[in-house]
């Protein structure tokens, strides 16, 4: 066929080329309107849409609410009165109608007044430069006249103008208030239905901007949106927070809000994402909120890709839990993001970042879970071999071992060492052996080898201690429950009182148990009586217990024993054993034989001095215990500041591939059971993984996890970071000492922590007094003398404040840490605040005994038991002006405190109003002036 | 067990010697090869053989990642054209031997024909198609953009575009600068240089083998075994660490391969003689140069001289063309060489001068 249609001189035929053509061209349309849509297709504007429909959906549902609050009656009653009003007004309608004219008439002028006016102003201005000038240059006088004759004319116009025109617009005024007095009645009907409907007008205003509608399809039509679309990319420039392009630091974008639009406007907290209020509205992202989303961002707390709006998985989303990763899967097709170095923070993870900003402080009130993470750290002394910037102040978790032999046996001391938990289950104290790694006996022998010279290097450098107290026997029952009642229980757990015990969750003390078969006797009460007689720079505190008391507290102690463990008997001192791990380190830079030689020239006590002290070095024990020979050694573990930045290729996950390769999940299986990564890897005994086991539960290790990931090396600029004011610096660094010394286990302060408190939630008040704006409430040299010198204030509490060993440098930081956190000067002068006005006193004493205070505050009035603390030393401890905040509303300071309140929720309605007026104000005044004067005299 | 048998054979230790015979095989029975019979079974052996590698998951991991789609494509057009390009040639080799000229010498194969619209017309055809099939390929594989470039966390395996896997590959055998700057020019000049040497008039305007035996088996040695195996090798067999990995392996970032690659001159002083390396430069490297200059220098003069072919070559081409031939030729010939003396005795440089950054 095609052959006939051959033309000459062509190869093909031109019908059939056109026809290729046809479909080619049509392909080629095809796929080119396919590169628009794909461009155009976006899974946010599908978000968008149904954003759009949610709000629309809220605001009839406002509407109907709205429609539903409007009193219908008394609306219907007003327009009967417009009805009405109207009727009136148009029997005005020719005065109306003259008014409005002769209104037409004055605008005119106005009009005409303001431009002739304007173009007056422009020729004075001129003729005044041409005039200035001339004088300037001293021109002839005549020019200079000339100019100043025609200045002045101008100048006199101008002002005549300026003149007419202000008679104009008050003529014009007038007219209008004409005007409106004959519409009064239809104004005034229509601004009190306005006051009815306004909110219902609002809502249906805002309703209108949520219709899709053909402008709304037109603006955002493929093409044509990139003129003035209303579905468009959304962002936020941070410019405070950088991201790190690796060559330069740029300012954040987030477009999180292109999808999660709502996430600032409250009212949507049941929706589901991406449609969903921010669950912590007043604290983030609300523009009232410490931190606004114009400021921070998204991506600055929740880690991610903040400018990726590709789609879900771009944004390198990350599932808090299996189920919400299935959840995922399914509807997003979720996967693991690639190459993302910091993935979006797991929900459970996002306090993390807290750390980012808030830098030199112990703990980040709201932070919840960041500050149980930090709380672990502290608990298990990571922080001891494990450098972390800000921690340098934390003490050593474990107690010193300066004087070890005078408190406990050797061969204790080396089954204590081998396995912590076999004597006490709650021991903080982590496992170094008989771990998965070096369990096999080969490992094992040379461990008990360790151990043994670890012992007998601790006990060579001993120093001899003597107790100063003598155990004389006690009742032990009397000692378990003054361990209940005095505040042990604040630090330390104790067996018998587990009760108590797991409601505190100390963790500053060690939990006592099997002390009966630990220490000695004498050194128990010793230590009970005065803890720095042994230790100098322990934390424990004296409770100034008596010698009985101290007896039998130590008989009950002593009562706790550990059969099983007492039984050990620790591996005999092995010296091939010995030899053997000596040495890996002599080796380590020498020749085995040469190595061998220098060993076997050693005595035997200089080869276990040498390998105890290597051991030490080697396991990081120093980390934790104060011993000699140790000191400025840094930590034995890699430093931790960084953690949350180290990327996942450094981690090493040998063979668990269970363990999802992510920073989160290695931190989280790796406190568990450190060991781990040594598994089915064939290592030599020098090289095996040191990491103890602490034992730690899932729960705690995500804890730690969390406060670990927050550690992130990124580059916040300084006007991103939560900078302390020199008054804040202060107040923590006082919190520091107060968390150090574990004031903090008893006293709540500012709403943190004040474990024991859990002990006493029937009634609070039988608790430690938990500590709010302390600094207000106390004069800072009371509370300086105080510390020092410690007497009860609540004689009805059995929990005592304890006499602890500060140095005057911690006692000083203490007390301006809460004297600069209530921004308060030193002291308040009470002789200077009691300056009494005419009559003031005598109806201030009436007062004082008309609210009876002296029924609870009992001291020096009556012989009744105190129920509240002594007036007579108020004025000394404080200051007056708390005194008055106190006496206004109790609970608003103290919630549950038994002080009444006699003013009202409010403090402004004395339920004694026959004083002073009733005025609570000057009844206040003078209750305190009053108890001020009491410890005055 | 045969996935492990491919996975050995595919090592380029064995891989090199086979893709090389195979080659041998290929243009020693050309006419088989190019045989309609042969294509058509080949493909049809083909399919359930790819159809198989596709259904391991650690194959279908590599080959489905957007990157490699390309390399799909390549492998169906080169076999595709190198079967068309024998099956011509052996046809009009069939009809020159029977004296009949090539099928492209017909008289109605000379007829003359207008390029407009013939061929521009349809060259306008290829370009819309061209067009269309690169705008639906973009649009269906996205460009793999990844994150910022992060100096601190190179990907692994760091690859160029599939294109210069076969340089890449170079860079396991040759010092960077020969096998980045060198060689990539030398063949950049042979390839300019061939009009110039190849002067043979034989085989123009029509498909044969027998008429231009040596320029074609030199240059699709080069194309096919030096430059798309080994590209091959490069997408499909190096993976993490640019460490081999069979077709059916996992990429492990862990694998680790046990090589430890010695100089010559440490073989020579060292190995031989039992004596420490010379402090002189060029006598520690003697041996390494002293071949070298023999290779270069000697061979192509002995070829010229001892062999037939090589008489034959001298004689059509003249000494200059002959000379710069032979030395494109050997120069090319370095790169199988370097990486069988690398195999087989874990040699790393014949030169290795690092004081002056020259390593052969």
């Amino acid at each position: 066929m095609s052959e006939n249609n051959k033309e000459p001189g062509m190869a093909y035929s031109m019908p059939k080329l056109h026809k290729i053509m046809a479909i080619l061209s049509f392909i080629f349309l095809v796929t080119t309107l396919w590169v628009f849509l794909d461009d155009y297709i976006r899974p946010w504007k599908g978000y968008q849409v149904e954003a759009l429909k949610i709000k629309r959906r809220h605001l009839d549902e406002q509407i109907k609410a709205a429609a539903k609050e409007i009193d219908a009656p008394k609306l219907a009653e007003l327009n009967k009165k417009l009805k009405k009003a109207e009727e009136i007004v148009a029997g005005r309608k020719d005065d109306i109608a003259k008014a409005e004219k002769e209104r037409k008439a004055v605008i005119a002028k106005i009009k005409d007044q303001t431009i002739t006016n304007g173009i007056l102003n422009g020729k004075v201005g001129a003729i005044n430069f041409i005039y200035e000038t001339s004088q300037a240059n001293h021109e002839p006088k005549k020019a200079t006249e000339k100019a100043f004759k025609e200045l002045t004319i101008l100048k006199n116009a101008f002002i005549k103008g300026k003149d007419d025109l202000k008679a104009f617009q008050a003529e014009d005024k007038t007219i209008v208030t004409k005007i409106d007095g004959y519409k009064k009645e239809i104004t005034d009907t229509e601004k009190e239905i306005k006051e009815i409907t306004n909110k219902l007008t609002l809502l249906e205003l805002a309703r209108k901007t949520t219709t899709i509608d053909p402008v709304f399809a037109l603006r955002n039509l493929p093409f044509i949106d990139f003129m003035d679309p209303t579905i468009k990319i959304h962002q936020i420039v941070v410019n405070n927070v950088t991201d790190d392009r690796y060559f330069r630091q740029v300012p954040k974008v987030d477009r999180c809000i292109t999808c999660h639009t709502l996430i600032d406007q409250p009212g949507y907290e049941k929706e589901a994402n991406p449609h969903k209020t921010h669950p912590r509205l007043n604290e983030m992202v609300a523009i009232e909120s410490p931190h606004p989303m114009k400021q921070v961002g998204c991506t600055s707390c929740h880690g991610g890709e903040g400018h990726r709006v590709h789609d879900f998985n771009s944004a390198a989303h990350m599932p808090d839990n299996d189920k919400q990763m299935k959840e995922w899967i399914t509807k997003y097709n979720w996967h693991e993001p690639h190459k993302v170095p910091q993935p979006m923070l797991a929900k459970s993870q996002s306090e993390a970042s807290c750390l980012k900003c808030h830098q030199g402080v112990e703990l980040i009130p709201g932070a919840t879970a960041l500050n149980e993470g930090r709380m672990a750290i502290e608990k298990y002394g990571c922080n001891g071999c494990h450098k972390i910037d800000g921690w340098e102040h934390k003490r050593k978790t474990g107690p010193s071992l300066l004087k070890i032999a005078g408190k406990v046996d050797k061969e204790w001391f080396k089954s204590w060492v081998w396995e912590p938990k076999a004597f006490n289950k709650h021991t903080k104290m982590p496992a170094f052996f008989m771990q998965g790694n070096n369990s096999k006996p080969e490992f094992a022998k040379l461990n008990m080898a360790e151990v043994n010279a670890i012992a007998e290097y601790v006990w060579d450098k001993s120093k001899p201690y003597e107790p100063n107290e003598k155990y004389t026997g006690g009742n032990a029952e009397k000692g378990k429950e003054l361990i209940s009642q005095v505040g042990c229980l604040g630090c330390h757990g104790v067996d018998g009182l587990e009760d108590n015990s797991k409601k505190v969750k100390a963790y500053a003390g060690p939990w006592l148990s099997g002390l009966g078969s630990k220490v000695k006797p004498d050194w128990l009460v010793s230590w009970l009586k005065k803890p720095w007689h042994y230790q100098e720079d322990t934390i424990m505190p004296s409770m100034r217990l008596s010698d009985q008391e101290a007896n039998d507290i130590a008989s009950y102690l002593l009562g706790l024993k550990n059969k099983q463990f007492d039984e050990l008997k620790f591996a005999k001192f092995n010296s091939a054993n010995q030899d053997r791990v000596l040495l890996d380190y002599y080796a380590a830079f020498d020749t085995e034989a040469s190595a061998i030689a220098k060993i076997a020239k050693m005595g035997e006590r200089e080869k276990t001095l040498e390998l105890g002290k290597r051991s030490i070095g080697k396991y990081g024990c120093y980390s934790c215990h104060n011993l000699e020979g140790f000191d400025g050694l840094s930590g034995i573990g890699p430093e931790l500041t960084k953690e949350g930045s180290k990327p996942v290729t450094q981690f090493g996950f040998g063979i668990h591939h269970e363990v999802p390769h992510r920073r989160d999940a290695w931190i989280t299986a790796h406190l568990q059971r450190p060991s781990m990564w040594d598994d089915g890897i064939d290592k030599a005994f020098k090289d095996l993984n040191k990491m103890p086991n602490f034992y730690m539960s899932e729960a705690e290790a995500k804890k730690i996890t969390v406060a670990l990931l927050g550690q992130v090396s990124d580059v916040i600029p300084l006007t991103g970071v939560k900078r302390l004011t020199a008054n804040e610096t202060i107040y923590h660094d006082g919190m520091k000492v107060a968390s150090k010394y574990g004031c903090v286990a008893c006293h709540q302060i500012d709403g943190l922590r004040g474990n024991i408190l859990n002990m006493y939630l029937d009634d609070i008040n039988e608790g430690p007094p938990r500590l709010v704006n302390q600094g207000h409430r106390v004069q800072t040299n009371w509370l300086y003398h105080f510390l020092g010198n410690v007497e009860p204030i609540r004689p009805w509490l059995k929990v005592r404040m304890p006499s602890f060993n500060l140095t005057t440098e911690d006692k000083n930081r203490l007390i301006a840490g809460f004297q600069q956190g209530s921004k308060q000067p030193t002291m308040e002068e009470p002789a200077e605040f009691v300056k009494w006005l005419p009559g003031e006193k005598e109806e201030a004493v009436k007062l004082f005994a008309a609210y009876n205070c002296v029924s609870c505050h009992a001291q020096g009035f009556t012989k009744d038991a105190p129920l509240a603390p002594n007036l007579y030393k108020a004025s000394a401890r404080l200051r007056p002006s708390w005194i008055k905040l106190w006496l206004k509303n109790p609970q608003a300071i103290l919630p549950g405190t038994s002080m009444p309140s006699f003013f009202g929720d409010n403090g402004k309605e004395p339920i004694e109003p026959g004083y002073f007026g009733g005025d609570a104000e000057k009844q206040i005044d003078a209750l305190t002036k009053y108890v001020v004067e009491l410890g005055l005299k | 067990m045969l996935k492990e048998l491919i996975n050995k054979l595919a090592d380029p230790i064995l891989s090199f010697p086979i893709a090389t015979f195979l080659f041998y095989l290929m243009v020693r029975y050309y006419k088989t090869f190019g045989s309609k019979k042969f294509g058509m079974w080949s493909v049809i052996i083909a399919i359930p053989v790819v159809a198989w590698f596709f259904a391991d998951p650690n194959f279908f991991l590599i080959i489905k990642t957007p990157d490699n789609v390309p390399i799909g494509i390549l492998l169906i057009l080169v076999s595709f054209f190198t079967w068309f390009s024998f099956h011509k040639a052996a046809i009009n080799d069939e009809r020159i031997e029977q004296g009949l000229g090539p099928i492209e010498a017909l008289p109605e194969n000379r007829e003359k024909v207008w390029s407009w619209p013939n061929l521009v017309y349809t060259e306008l055809f290829a370009i819309i198609a061209c067009t269309a099939f690169l705008v639906v390929w973009a649009i269906i594989f996205k460009a793999p953009l990844e994150e910022p470039a992060n100096p601190t966390w190179a990907p692994n395996p760091a690859k160029a575009p599939w294109y210069f896997l076969g340089l890449q590959e170079m860079l396991v055998y040759f010092d960077p600068w020969m096998a980045g700057v060198v060689l990539p020019g030398l063949v950049v000049a042979g390839l300019i240089a061939i009009p110039y040497i190849d002067t043979n008039p034989k085989g123009n305007g029509y498909y044969c083998f027998q008429d231009r035996k040596w320029a074609i088996i030199s240059f699709l040695y080069g194309w096919l075994v030096l430059w798309v195996y080994l590209i091959i090798v490069g997408v499909f067999f190096r993976g993490p660490n640019w460490t081999f990995y069979g077709p059916f392996e996992y990429w492990s970032m862990y694998k680790v391969i046990a090589e430890y690659n010695i100089n010559l001159s440490e073989f020579l002083w060292i190995k031989w003689l039992g004596v420490a390396m010379p402090k002189n430069l060029i006598l520690r490297e003697s041996l390494g140069i002293i071949l070298t200059l023999a290779y270069i220098g000697i061979i192509p003069t002995w070829v010229r001289k001892a062999t037939a072919i090589g008489r034959k070559f001298y004689q059509d081409m003249g000494s200059i063309r002959y000379y710069i031939f032979m030395f494109l030729f050997i120069t090319m010939m370095s790169l199988p060489i370097k990486m069988v003396l690398r195999w087989l005795f874990g040699l790393k440089y014949i030169v290795a001068l690092p004081e002056w950054e020259l390593n052969l």
